[in-house]
């Protein structure tokens, strides 16, 4: 286990191992042996030991940030990159919970904020399904859907067909 | 004064003859608009007058369908056959005046019948007009699209209101084999394309014929509008449309189990956003903001009617046009 979290922190692990090491953050252990590293790592590199309740301050600090859930600037296009922006969210939400067991019940709030933005943000990834009979109706009119012919049946079949609704 | 002969007369004639000059510069948005607009012709001509079958590859949002199309027209009439080729069964049969849907997973097909009755909307003079304007349109670099010599041409948008679009299409016949639809990044957003495509095949009537009877028995069948479209003033109007885009329609259609639904088209000359608004009484439904590759949908509700913006062009447009949709 230490030699993941270990490589995690040194940036050296990504995708399914990543999230390997993400899971065991989770556990008790994982923690503690997080904790224990970067004590570790700030010690060798001489920044020296925490503050005494740091992880208080810390913690009443990030409870009293607001969540920005900030406005999405456009729609996502390429589903990989929102499957990058999710899991990164998603990363956020992790360490949310780790703040959870080391550092106090206040920042429950926190980690479920992260959590939920992390919904928002998948649910948005995917677009929602436009009614075949009004994409049908509206194309009858538009000069570019007209050059292309087909397009707009093209267009209204993946409608019906994303959510199985004919 | 005689004018002509003096030297002051030829320098009037120099000056006029300038300011003729200019007035020509003047124009060439003018004769633009046409070249723009005929070019949109021929390629919209070529894709009803045409016979052709190939595959057909539709990509949005990291989503992929890939379907075979058939189209063929018998002395002025049209067929049109469209069966996609991954996942649950879908076809399309585009034939005599309507569009049937078919599918068989849920044994239901769909008849919408068209307005449009195969006509190209030759562009009004205002919309050319919003054509050269709002649009740089130009050729690009020529080269190979499904196997074909292409000849690339762009609508490079002059502002953030609408979407750039960039055409491939056939030189000897203006058939589009590709088209793309580009947002102010530069990330190509949705596009189209032929993989492989016969033009000028030869096609019979038999392979453009459904699979499936009219109604099929055991099957449920949505007839979606009946007769003429009602083509009058709604009650409803927009009061902010967004620069270049023009009213090219405005009645009441049915739609969704024959409501009656108030529709107006604003068009900029290359694309149209369409106003749907339906009397929905107290009901609630999902509103917001919602994306199928380049066309963007939004959806608000006006007291007890739903308004229903959708068109290919950006957020920004579609939302400026729903928020401001108001009784005339």
């Amino acid at each position: 286990m230490g030699e993941q979290i270990s490589r995690l922190m040194d940036g050296e692990l990504e995708g399914a191992e990543a999230d390997a090491a993400f899971r065991e953050l989770k556990q008790p252990d994982g923690v503690a042996t997080w904790m224990c590293y970067h004590v570790i790592g700030d010690t060798l590199r001489g920044s020296g030991a925490p503050n005494a309740g740091f992880s208080e301050r810390f913690a009443a600090r990030l409870s009293a940030e607001p969540t920005i859930l900030a406005p999405v600037p456009r729609q996502t296009h390429r589903l990989p990159l929102a499957w990058a922006v999710a899991a990164t969210v998603a990363a956020v939400a992790v360490v949310g919970s780790v703040a959870v067991d080391s550092l106090g019940s206040q920042s429950i709030a926190v980690a479920k904020a992260a959590r939920e933005a992390a919904a928002v943000r998948a649910a948005q990834a995917r677009p929602a399904p436009v009614s075949p009979d009004y994409l049908l109706a509206h194309q009858e009119y538009s000069p570019t859907a007209q050059i292309q012919g087909v397009g707009l049946n093209l267009r209204a079949v993946a409608a019906g067909g994303a959510d199985g609704r004919p | 004064m005689t004018a002509g002969g003096t030297p002051v007369g030829a320098g009037r004639r120099l000056a006029r003859a300038a300011l003729l000059g200019l007035a020509a510069i003047a124009v060439v948005p003018a004769a633009f608009a046409e070249d723009a607009a005929a070019w949109l012709a021929r390629a919209a001509a070529a894709a009803r007058q045409q016979n052709y079958i190939g595959t057909i590859v539709y990509q949005h949002s990291g989503y992929i369908e890939t379907s075979r199309l058939i189209h063929l027209n018998d002395l002025g009439e049209e067929f049109e056959k469209l069966v996609n080729l991954e996942g649950p069964a879908r076809e399309v049969i585009r034939s005599q005046g309507e569009v049937r849907c078919y599918y068989p997973d849920a044994k239901v097909v769909r008849i919408e019948p068209r307005t449009f009755r195969n006509a190209f909307p030759s562009l009004s003079p205002q919309q050319q007009k919003a054509l050269a304007e709002f649009y740089d349109f130009r050729k690009a670099e020529s080269g190979r699209v499904a196997g074909l010599e292409a000849q690339a041409w762009v609508f490079e948008p002059r502002d953030g209101l609408r979407y750039g679009h960039k055409f491939w299409a056939d030189p000897a016949t203006g058939l589009l084999l590709k088209a793309r639809i580009i947002d102010e990044r530069g990330e190509v957003i949705e596009q189209f394309a032929f993989t492989e495509v016969t033009i000028g095949a030869a096609i019979t009537r038999d392979m453009v014929k459904p699979t499936w009877p009219v109604a099929p028995p055991g099957w449920h069948v949505r007839q979606q509008w009946h007769g003429e479209d009602d083509t009058k003033e709604t009650g409803w109007t927009v009061t902010r449309v967004p620069p270049g885009f023009v009213k090219i329609v405005e009645g009441f259609r049915r739609l969704r189990g024959a409501r009656e639904v108030a529709h107006l088209v604003y068009s900029d000359g290359l694309v149209a956003v369409s106003v749907f608004v339906e009397p929905v009484g107290g009901a609630r439904h999902p509103i917001g903001l919602s994306t199928q590759g380049g066309i963007n949908v939004y959806i608000r509700q006006l007291d007890e009617n739903l308004v229903t913006v959708l068109g290919e062009a950006p957020a920004v447009t579609v939302r400026q046009i729903a928020n401001s949709v108001a009784r005339r």
